[in-house]
């Protein structure tokens, strides 16, 4: 025999250490940062106190206007010289925003950190904001909106949303917005949020090697000119569970493909059972061997692939199944989510199955360290969600000691198979009989 | 900034099977990345065989003799380690990262599917993937807007016989009849050791990955009579333009204008590369001030150019826009044509390369700050090129294209074949 039958173990661990953490009090503003001796590389990220969730309910997408006018020329230069201000150092400011922050920041080599700090500190807090710039950024993104809403799956999330926070509720609507909250926003709606928001300091994330990097002026460069405390962030919500199933049908007459969001309401961040809830959602679905994919991809070639997994941010979160199925096998294949949802909530994982899902989980911290942009992402969330700078190494260890009862507790408490939401994004005609027939739910057609 | 576009060493070995090894040791962080790289893809593809070494890649991941079912991605994910493959017109690539204690569990899996597939593939699996392949189809090519582009503009681009004329993806109707025996052969036809490169890059070191390498894939036997793929190099000109006009359920109308170009590989595509990005990356782009700045016909985030980097003949080079709400899909080609057009009359000015070898120099670090993608790029140039050190020359050589390069560049490539492919709103149309 030519092979090696006997499959070989692990060799020592190395021990995991994330990189030492800096933290400073510099201009009014603070400074977290992450030493990587040796890297050629650097990130530099402004956190601002602002999300989604501050947008005034009928203003979605206002950030994500804001985001592209602050490129449309500041107060020393018009839009063409800044983008080749910019681009000219080899980087572009990258802008990025969830429920609770809002992000900008740029990728650069770490000889021309300081100058791309200064240009993106130019761009959030000294924008030009010409009402004609802002009225075309703003046509522009409901353009880019509808495009994007063209594609299947942002009307279905939409549905699920709206459905499971209600619509009445900012955090009930499209973190982006949809096409026509954009097309609806005034030049004044732009200025008085970026003066509300974008001119308070908030945090600077550095990660890059802190022996060529002068924190000190960056952070003097990202403060300059701000001021005004930090934001009332409001406490967790209470999200009320649905009693019984519903469907929502979104028509895509047509369709190849039948969309699938399935969700209901789960806790926020700072939850004490966010480990064990994130190590359910993994056997559920968060990895390729999950049961959901398994079923569904492996078994039944229903799909490419389907996704599931709990999420949140500091006030509210949700559970949710993702996939896209062959419109002739939709109700079969929502019938078998389902009841591998309920079969997970009832009976709860195996050791064999949690072996895999912590150990995946606990070793992508390592495999996480590699890249400057990873180690900022780290640290962003260290800021976001008020964690200790040894929060990944204590994170790894509770993973690598979450047992089968904490998490099989954590599946049968958060996991609400009978107040769920399916929402399908498919052709109507074609499918609704066999929906009606699958008798999963009560059918709501979409508005 | 180091001098060299590869700053890491690299250590090369052969097995006496033939198999390429190549080691990258960097201990910044307890992780290695597994790369191997087989020189087959969808170029190897006999007429009514479209889809198969993609299709064939999926069954790479069902069990080996060794391995059962579904357990590959188990274990690697129990490791703590990602995984996936890919197939492209000229190649497959398998590859995961893990922590590095987990090297060895790596290597064995890839030893036991390239040695130990055949037995295990079951009509069954091949069943199931099939039906996989089909769904991966509707999802990413014909569900989405604009979905199957890429699907049209190879065979404008190249004619039939040639084997970049179809697209990796496959039709559905070679899919159906695709057969076990097919599959049986194509392992044994090319995932030998002797057409493949093994290449790890991380926290390990060279002397331990070229005893393990030797170990797990040292007693596979290599093979001798591997076919090539139909030699692409030489493309006729016909010296016609090909127009394909499409309406479709998109939102707004779209046009592409491709070319054939240069190989990957050649001083040539590096000229290409600095040229695309000069035309078609960023708000500073010839495209963006031109046609969504300037004259405001063309949707913002949607312009752009790329060459597709492609090594086994004249790879593409696409340049797209899509139109804003009133312009007509005639008013907006004739403005993309305009600007890329004027690639060949308007001298490109030092800010504009200086803007371009920016973006490409901060894209290669970004490209080499993990260890997969490192690894991977130096089993594309041990693969394509046969030595891996050629990595260190590729950001030099970009940075050394000239203005004069880019004018010459565009005149040859732009008079020969053009391609022009146009999506027209179905209301509209």
């Amino acid at each position: 025999m030519t092979l090696i039958a006997d499959r070989p173990g692990p060799g020592a661990a190395r021990p995991y250490r994330f990189p030492p953490v800096v933290r400073r009090a510099v201009a009014g503003g603070q400074v977290v940062a992450a030493h990587l001796p040796g890297q050629n590389l650097a990130v530099a990220l402004l956190l601002l106190d602002v999300g989604a969730g501050q947008e005034p309910v009928g203003k979605e997408g206002l950030s994500g206007v804001l985001a592209k006018a602050l490129e449309e020329g500041t107060a020393q230069r018009d839009a063409a010289a800044y983008a080749l201000a910019v681009e000219g150092l080899g980087t572009a400011l990258m802008t990025g925003l969830d429920w609770d922050s809002f992000q900008a920041s740029v990728v650069i080599p770490v000889d021309r950190l300081s100058a791309a700090v200064e240009l993106l500190a130019e761009a959030v807090r000294t924008p030009k904001l010409d009402p004609a710039d802002v009225r075309r950024v703003r046509d522009d993104e409901a353009t880019a909106l509808r495009m994007d809403w063209a594609n299947p799956g942002p009307r279905a999330d939409a549905a699920l949303r709206a459905d499971l926070f209600g619509a009445e509720n900012r955090w009930g609507r499209p973190m982006h917005g949809d096409p026509d909250s954009v097309a609806g926003l005034d030049v004044e709606d732009v200025t008085v949020f970026h003066s509300e928001w974008f001119l308070r300091p908030g945090t600077l994330i550095v990660a890059g090697d802190l022996d060529r990097i002068d924190l000190d002026a960056l952070a003097a460069a990202a403060f300059a000119g701000t001021g005004g405390g930090p934001a009332q962030r409001g406490g967790p919500l209470d999200v009320p569970l649905h009693t019984g199933r519903r469907i929502i049908l979104v028509d895509r007459p047509g369709s190849v493909q039948s969309t699938l969001r399935l969700g209901h309401p789960s806790p926020h961040r700072a939850h004490p059972d966010h480990v064990p809830m994130t190590l359910a959602g993994t056997v559920l679905g968060g990895a390729f061997t999950s049961r959901l994919n398994h079923l569904l991809r492996e078994v039944h070639g229903y799909t490419y692939g389907i996704r599931g997994d709990f999420a949140s941010s500091r006030r509210f979160g949700r559970f949710a199944v993702s996939s896209g199925v062959q419109t002739a096998v939709t109700a079969p294949a929502l019938v078998e989510a389902v009841g591998e949802i309920t079969r997970t909530q009832a009976a709860g994982v195996t050791e064999d199955e949690l072996e895999v899902a912590r150990s995946w989980r606990a070793g992508q911290l390592s495999v996480e360290l590699q890249s400057p942009r990873a180690i900022a992402s780290a640290l962003t969330t260290l800021v976001v969600h008020d964690l200790p700078d040894d929060y990944h190494a204590r994170l790894r260890e509770s993973l690598l000691a979450a047992d089968v009862d904490q998490v099989s507790a954590a599946a049968a408490t958060h996991l609400h198979p009978e107040a769920l939401t399916l929402v399908i994004e498919g052709d109507a005609a074609v499918i609704r009989d066999d929906l009606t027939a699958a008798a999963l739910g009560d059918l709501i057609t979409n508005p | 900034m180091p001098d060299s576009g590869y700053p890491w060493p690299i250590e090369t070995s052969r097995l006496d099977n033939g198999l390429r090894v190549v080691v990258s040791e960097d201990r910044t962080a307890p992780a290695v990345a597994v790369n191997l790289w087989y020189d087959v893809g969808s170029r190897h593809e006999p007429a009514g065989q479209t889809g198969f070494a993609h299709l064939f890649e999926h069954l790479m991941f069902e069990g080996s003799v060794n391995v059962a079912k579904t357990e590959h991605m188990k274990l690697i994910q129990g490791s703590g380690g990602s995984l996936n493959a890919t197939t492209n017109p000229d190649r497959t690539n398998y590859f995961e990262t893990v922590p590095a204690e987990h090297l060895e569990l790596a290597l064995w899996l890839e030893a036991d599917r390239m040695g130990g597939l055949v037995p295990a593939l079951t009509q069954e699996t091949l069943d199931n993937q099939r039906d996989v392949v089909k769904n991966e189809r509707r999802q990413r090519y014909e569900n989405v807007p604009y979905g199957d582009a890429w699907l049209r503009l190879l065979p404008l681009l190249y004619p039939p016989g040639h084997p970049y004329h179809h697209a990796t993806i496959g039709s559905m109707a070679d899919l159906n009849a695709a057969d076990l025996a097919t599959f049986q052969a194509f392992h044994q036809t090319y995932y030998a050791p002797n057409n493949a490169v093994l290449t790890v890059v991380g926290d390990a070191t060279a002397s331990d990955v070229f005893a393990l390498a030797d170990k797990y894939f040292g007693a596979l036997p290599a093979r001798d009579d591997i076919p090539s793929a139909p030699d692409g190099r030489s493309v006729p000109v016909t010296g016609q333009t090909a127009v394909e006009s499409v309406s479709a359920d998109v939102p707004a109308p779209r046009v592409y204008i491709a070319h054939r170009s240069y190989p990957f590989g050649t001083p040539g595509y590096n000229v290409i590369t600095v040229l695309a990005t000069i035309l078609g990356s960023g708000r500073g782009s010839r495209l963006y001030q031109r046609l969504a700045d300037g004259e405001r016909i063309a949707q913002p985030d949607l312009v752009g150019a790329y060459g597709v980097d492609l090594a086994h003949a004249p790879a593409p080079l696409i340049a797209t826009a899509t139109a804003r709400p009133g312009v007509s899909a005639e008013r907006l080609a004739e403005g993309l044509a305009e600007v890329v057009d004027e690639l060949a009359t308007v001298p490109v000015t030092a800010a504009e390369l200086d803007r371009a070898k920016a973006l490409l120099s901060t894209g290669w670090w970004r490209q080499l700050s993990t260890v997969d993608g490192r690894a991977d790029l130096l089993g594309r140039y041990a693969t394509q090129f046969g030595d891996p050190a050629r990595i260190a020359d590729q950001l030099p050589g970009l940075l050394a294209v000239t203005a004069e390069q880019i004018a010459e560049a565009a005149a040859e490539v732009l008079a020969t074949d053009r391609v022009i492919l146009t999506y027209l709103p179905e209301e509209t149309s």
